[in-house]
C-alpha cells in the first residue's frame, strides 16, 4: 500500500516540546499535515470535529492518560478502526501489554529516531 | 455441554491463526490473541482443567514476549505458538470426548520457558537492567564529577529553547505539588503531578541529547513510580531529595539557557554522584551513606599537599599499573611523608565512627519509651516501699540509690533516642515562604536561628500542621505590602524569622515577621461584631491578641488563595495545646509580630503536683500552677449570680469544687480549712479547691485508652510512686465543666 504522506496525523502529548519534537521528526520523513493536542480529552474533542488518519499519543498525560484516550478511540464507533501509535518511556512490560490488549496499532519507545518512527508507521499502514 | 464454550474458545483463538498474514504475528493481532487467552485461562480455571489453563497461560507469556520484541529468533516463537494452539485443541478434543486428557504437556512448556527465558532469570535480568544505568552514570560522574550538559551544534536550537522554558515552568509545578503532596501523602494525583513533570522532562531531554538531565529525571521518576506504586511511602527524606533534584535539574536547566544566551557559565556546583547515591539509599530505605571525605581532599584540607598536587598525584595513581592508592602515589613522588598519610587515615576513620547511623522501626523505638517508662516507675515504687525505707542493710541503700542514677539516666537517654533536629522542618518552612511569597507577590526573605534544637520526632509531625498555617498567615497578612513597608520606612523585602530554643524544660519556636502587626482595634471590633466580647470589656493588649484564636475568627478582608480558608487560629489553637503547648503572643504595630509556641520538651512525662480530695488523688501539671494557698475566712465571696469566689492577692477568682465535678465526698468542704491551687487556663485563673497537697513528682502519663480518650477534665492516669493510679487533671476541661455546674 503506498502511504499517503498528507495524511493528518494527531500528535498527543502535554508537553508542548515534546509535540514539537515529534513534529519536526515527522518532517523529516515527510509527513507535514499534523495537529496537535495536549491531552485525551482535547484529542477527543480534534477527533470528533476534524478527520484525522493516524493518531501518535503520549501515555503519560493529565486528565485523560494515553490509555484512557486509546480506550475511548477503540470504543468509539466512528473511531474505532484509526491507526493508534502509543509513545512510552521504556518498554515496561505492564504498559506495553496493557496498550496491546487495548487495541493498539504498535508502540514506540522515547527516545527514538525519525527512521524509526517512518518505520513503525509504514508497519501499521502497511497491515491496513 | 460442560466444555462447549471452552471449546469454541479455542477454536476462535485457532482460525484467527489461520487467517495471520505471514508468519508473524504484529500488535493488534497479539492483542486480539491476548484477550482471547486470558477469557480461555478464566474458562479453564473455572472448570479445573489445569493442564489447558497451563498451556493458554504459557501462550499468553510467549506473546507478551513477542510484543516486546523480547524473543530473538521470531520464527521460533512463531512456530511455539502454533504447536499450542494445535496443543489446546487436542486437549479440547480429548475433554468433549473422554471428560479429561491424559497427554503430556510438559515438553511443550519446557519449550516456552527456553524461548521465553527462565522466569527467574527474567526477573532478575530485568532488577538488573534498572540498577545499571544508575551503577554505570554514578560511575561516569566520578570521573567527571560535574558533568555539565552543554550545548552543541547539533542540537536544534528553537527546540532546546523550547524545552528550558517549558521544563524550568514544570520544575515550578513540581516544586509547588510537593508541599501539597507533604500535607496529602497519600492522594494518588498529588503523586501523578510530580511524577509527570519529571516523565516529560526525561522524554524531551532524551531527544535532545541531554543525558545528565534525562539520567536525573530518569531516578526522580523511577523514585516516584515506587511512590505511586505504593512501594515506598511519603516521608521527609524523601521529599527532601526530590526538591534537591529538582533544585539539580533547575540549575542544569538554567546553566544551559545562560549558555544559548552567550552568557558566562559558572560550573555546576552539584555533587551529582552524591544525589544520585542518596536517592538510592532513599529507594532502598537505608540511611545516607556517611559522606567520607577523600583521603586527598584531607590532605589538601590539611595543607600537606596542593590541589595541583592531588591532580598530579591522581592521575599518576590511575596510570601505574596495578593502579596505586592515591596515597602511595603522592608518598613515592615524594609529596607527602608516611605520617601524614596515616594522620589524614586515621581522620578518615574517626569520621566514620563518628556518624555512623542505623534506622529503626519507630515502633520499637516508643515500645523502649515506653517501657523505660514503666521501668521508672517501678524502681520509684521500689524505692518507696515500707520495707526499704526502713532497711538498715547499707548495701541495700547503695543499690537502690545506684538503681535510681542508672534509671535516670536510661531515661534521658531513650527520651533523647526520637529527639530530632528541627532543621528540617524549617527548610520546609523556608521553602513554603518563597513559595506563598511568590504566589502573593510579596518580596520575603527568611532566617532560621536554632536549627539544632531537638525535639520529639513525634511532636515534630503533629506541630507541622500549625507550622505550615502560622507561616502562610506571616507570609500573607503579617508581612505588608511593599509601598506600604516603604513609606513606614522598613526595607522593601519582608523578613519571616523562625527561631527555636530551649527554655525552662520547654522548646519555643517562633514564628516572627517584620510586617504591620497585629491591629488591636480590627481585632476588638471584629469581636465585639462577632459577639465574643463585649465594648465594655476591659481588655489588656494580650487579651486582645488572643480573641485570635477564638472559633470563626479571622480578620483577612479578602479570602486569598494563600489564607483564609476558614481553618484559623483557632485549629492553630487546639492542634499546640494537644501537644500540652501554649501560644504566647507579641506584637508592635508597623514593627511586626511574634508567635511563640512553647511544648514541654517530651510528651511522655510531665512534672505534676499531687493533691488529694477525700480519698482521691490527682495530678495537676506544674506548668498550669500559680500558686497554692489556704485563704482566709474573710477572702470567700459567694456573689450573686456570679458564683463563688476568692480573693487572692487581690484578684478575685472563681472557686472550683473538684470534689463536686468529680462526685466524690471530701474531707473539707470550706475553703479556709482547705487548700486551694490557683491554676491558669487560656481566659483567666480559677481557683481548685482540694484537701490536701502531697508531693511533687515526675510522672509517665498513660493514655485512659479509646472509651475514656475524650473524658472532659481529665487528659489521661499516670502510675505515682507508691504503685497507685492517679488522673491528671485538664485545666481547659475542668473550667468548662466548673462552668457548666455553676
Amino acid at each position: 500500500m503506498v502511504i499517503d504522506k498528507n495524511m493528518k496525523i494527531l500528535v498527543v502529548d502535554d508537553f508542548a516540546t515534546m509535540r514539537k519534537v515529534i513534529r519536526n521528526l515527522l518532517k523529516q520523513v515527510g509527513y507535514n499535515n499534523i495537529t496537535e493536542a495536549e491531552d485525551g480529552v482535547v484529542a477527543l474533542r480534534i477527533l470528533k470535529s476534524q478527520k484525522v488518519d493516524f493518531i501518535i499519543s503520549d501515555w503519560n498525560m493529565p486528565n485523560m492518560s494515553g490509555i484512557e484516550f486509546l480506550k475511548a478511540v477503540r470504543v468509539d464507533n466512528e473511531l474505532s478502526g484509526l491507526p493508534f501509535l502509543m509513545v512510552t518511556a521504556e518498554a515496561l512490560k505492564e504498559n506495553v501489554v496493557q496498550a496491546v490488549k487495548a487495541g493498539v496499532s504498535n508502540y514506540i519507545v522515547k527516545p527514538f529516531t525519525a527512521e524509526v518512527l517512518n518505520e513503525k508507521i509504514e508497519k501499521i499502514i502497511d497491515k491496513i | 455441554m460442560k466444555y462447549d464454550s471452552l471449546i469454541k474458545s479455542i477454536d476462535g483463538i485457532a482460525s484467527d491463526f489461520l487467517f495471520l498474514d505471514g508468519r508473524e504475528i504484529d500488535v493488534p493481532a497479539a492483542g486480539e490473541f491476548l484477550n482471547r487467552l486470558d477469557g480461555l485461562i478464566k474458562e479453564a480455571e473455572a472448570l479445573e482443567t489445569d493442564r489447558l489453563k497451563r498451556v493458554a497461560s504459557g501462550l499468553s507469556n510467549l506473546l507478551e514476549k513477542i510484543v516486546l520484541e523480547r524473543i530473538e529468533d521470531e520464527e521460533a516463537g512463531f512456530a511455539a505458538f502454533e504447536k499450542g494452539i494445535t496443543l489446546m485443541q487436542e486437549i479440547g478434543d480429548s475433554l468433549k470426548n473422554t471428560g479429561g486428557y491424559e497427554g503430556d504437556i510438559e515438553s511443550f512448556m519446557e519449550s516456552i520457558a527456553v524461548l521465553t527465558g527462565e522466569q527467574r532469570a527474567i526477573s532478575s535480568e530485568v532488577i538488573a537492567e534498572e540498577q545499571l544505568p544508575v551503577e554505570e552514570s554514578a560511575e561516569i560522574s566520578q570521573q567527571e564529577p560535574q558533568a555539565p550538559e552543554t550545548v552543541d551544534e547539533t542540537q536544534d536550537e528553537s527546540l532546546l529553547r523550547d524545552f528550558i522554558i517549558e521544563g524550568l515552568e514544570y520544575i515550578d509545578e513540581i516544586e509547588v505539588n510537593l508541599l501539597n503532596l507533604e500535607q496529602d501523602p497519600e492522594n494518588p494525583d498529588c503523586v501523578n503531578a510530580i511524577f509527570r513533570p519529571f516523565h516529560s522532562i526525561k522524554g524531551v531531554a532524551g531527544f535532545l541529547n541531554l543525558e545528565t538531565i534525562q539520567g536525573i529525571a530518569h531516578i526522580l521518576e523511577s523514585l516516584l513510580d515506587s511512590v505511586r506504586n505504593n512501594r515506598l511511602s511519603v516521608s521527609s527524606p524523601l521529599i527532601d531529595i526530590i526538591l534537591d533534584g529538582a533544585d539539580a535539574l533547575k540549575a542544569m536547566i538554567v546553566k544551559l539557557k545562560n549558555e544559548m544566551e552567550g552568557k558566562p557559565t559558572e560550573p555546576l556546583e552539584i555533587d551529582l554522584a552524591a544525589l544520585r547515591r542518596r536517592i538510592k539509599s532513599v529507594e532502598q530505605g537505608t540511611p545516607d551513606t556517611v559522606e567520607v571525605k577523600k583521603l586527598g581532599e584531607m590532605l589538601v584540607e590539611d595543607g600537606a599537599i596542593t590541589e595541583e598536587n592531588l591532580d598530579q598525584g591522581l592521575e599518576s595513581a590511575q596510570q601505574s599499573i596495578p593502579p596505586k592508592k592515591i596515597g602511595e602515589a603522592l608518598m613515592s613522588e615524594g609529596k607527602v611523608t608516611p605520617k601524614q598519610v596515616s594522620q589524614a587515615l586515621r581522620k578518615q576513620k574517626e569520621q566514620v565512627a563518628d556518624t555512623a547511623v542505623i534506622r529503626v522501626d519507630i515502633k520499637k523505638l516508643d515500645d523502649l519509651i515506653d517501657t523505660v517508662g514503666e521501668l521508672v516507675i517501678t524502681q520509684s515504687m521500689i524505692k518507696q516501699n515500707s520495707f526499704i525505707l526502713s532497711n538498715s542493710d547499707i548495701r541495700l541503700s547503695r543499690d537502690v540509690s545506684r538503681l535510681t542514677t542508672i534509671t535516670s539516666e536510661l531515661q534521658r537517654t531513650s527520651a533523647s533516642l526520637r529527639m530530632v533536629p528541627i532543621k528540617q522542618t524549617f527548610q520546609r518552612m523556608s521553602r513554603l515562604v518563597r513559595d506563598l511569597s511568590r504566589d502573593a507577590g510579596k518580596q520575603v526573605g527568611v532566617v532560621t536561628e536554632g536549627e539544632d534544637t531537638e525535639m520529639d520526632r513525634n511532636m515534630v509531625e503533629e506541630m507541622y500542621n500549625p507550622l505550615v498555617h502560622m507561616v502562610r498567615n506571616a507570609v500573607d497578612h503579617g508581612i505588608d505590602s511593599s509601598e506600604a513597608r516603604i513609606k513606614a520606612g522598613k526595607p522593601e523585602k519582608g523578613m519571616v524569622k523562625l527561631r527555636a530554643f530551649h527554655r525552662g524544660g520547654n522548646i519555643v519556636i517562633e514564628i516572627s515577621d517584620d510586617g504591620r502587626g497585629l491591629d488591636k482595634d480590627v481585632i476588638l471590633k471584629k469581636a465585639v461584631e462577632k459577639g465574643l466580647v463585649n465594648r465594655s470589656d476591659d481588655l489588656s493588649d494580650h487579651d486582645i491578641y488572643k480573641l485570635i484564636f477564638l472559633p470563626g475568627f479571622s480578620t483577612a478582608a479578602k479570602v486569598t488563595d494563600i489564607s483564609g480558608r476558614g481553618v484559623g487560629m483557632d485549629v492553630v489553637k487546639q492542634a499546640v495545646e494537644k501537644l500540652r503547648g501554649k501560644i504566647e503572643i507579641d506584637s508592635v504595630v508597623d514593627k511586626g509580630s511574634t508567635f511563640a509556641l512553647n511544648f514541654p520538651l517530651t510528651m511522655a512525662i510531665i512534672q505534676g503536683l499531687i493533691v488529694k480530695v477525700g480519698s482521691e488523688k490527682y495530678i495537676i501539671p506544674i506548668t498550669a500552677i500559680r500558686q497554692l494557698s489556704r485563704p482566709v475566712k474573710e477572702s470567700y465571696n459567694n456573689i450573686v449570680g456570679r458564683g463563688e469566689a476568692i480573693n487572692v492577692m487581690g484578684k478575685i477568682l472563681p472557686l472550683v469544687r473538684l470534689y463536686k465535678i468529680f462526685d466524690i465526698k471530701p474531707d473539707h468542704t470550706n475553703p479556709w480549712e482547705a487548700i486551694v491551687v490557683v491554676v491558669e487556663g487560656e481566659h483567666g485563673a480559677k481557683c481548685l479547691l482540694v484537701d490536701e497537697v502531697l508531693d511533687e513528682e515526675e510522672v509517665v502519663i498513660k493514655s485512659l485508652g479509646e472509651g475514656l480518650k475524650n473524658a472532659k477534665g481529665i487528659s489521661g492516669g499516670a502510675i505515682m510512686g507508691d504503685g497507685n493510679v492517679g488522673l491528671i487533671l485538664d485545666v481547659e476541661g475542668l473550667f468548662e465543666l466548673s462552668g457548666r455546674l455553676g
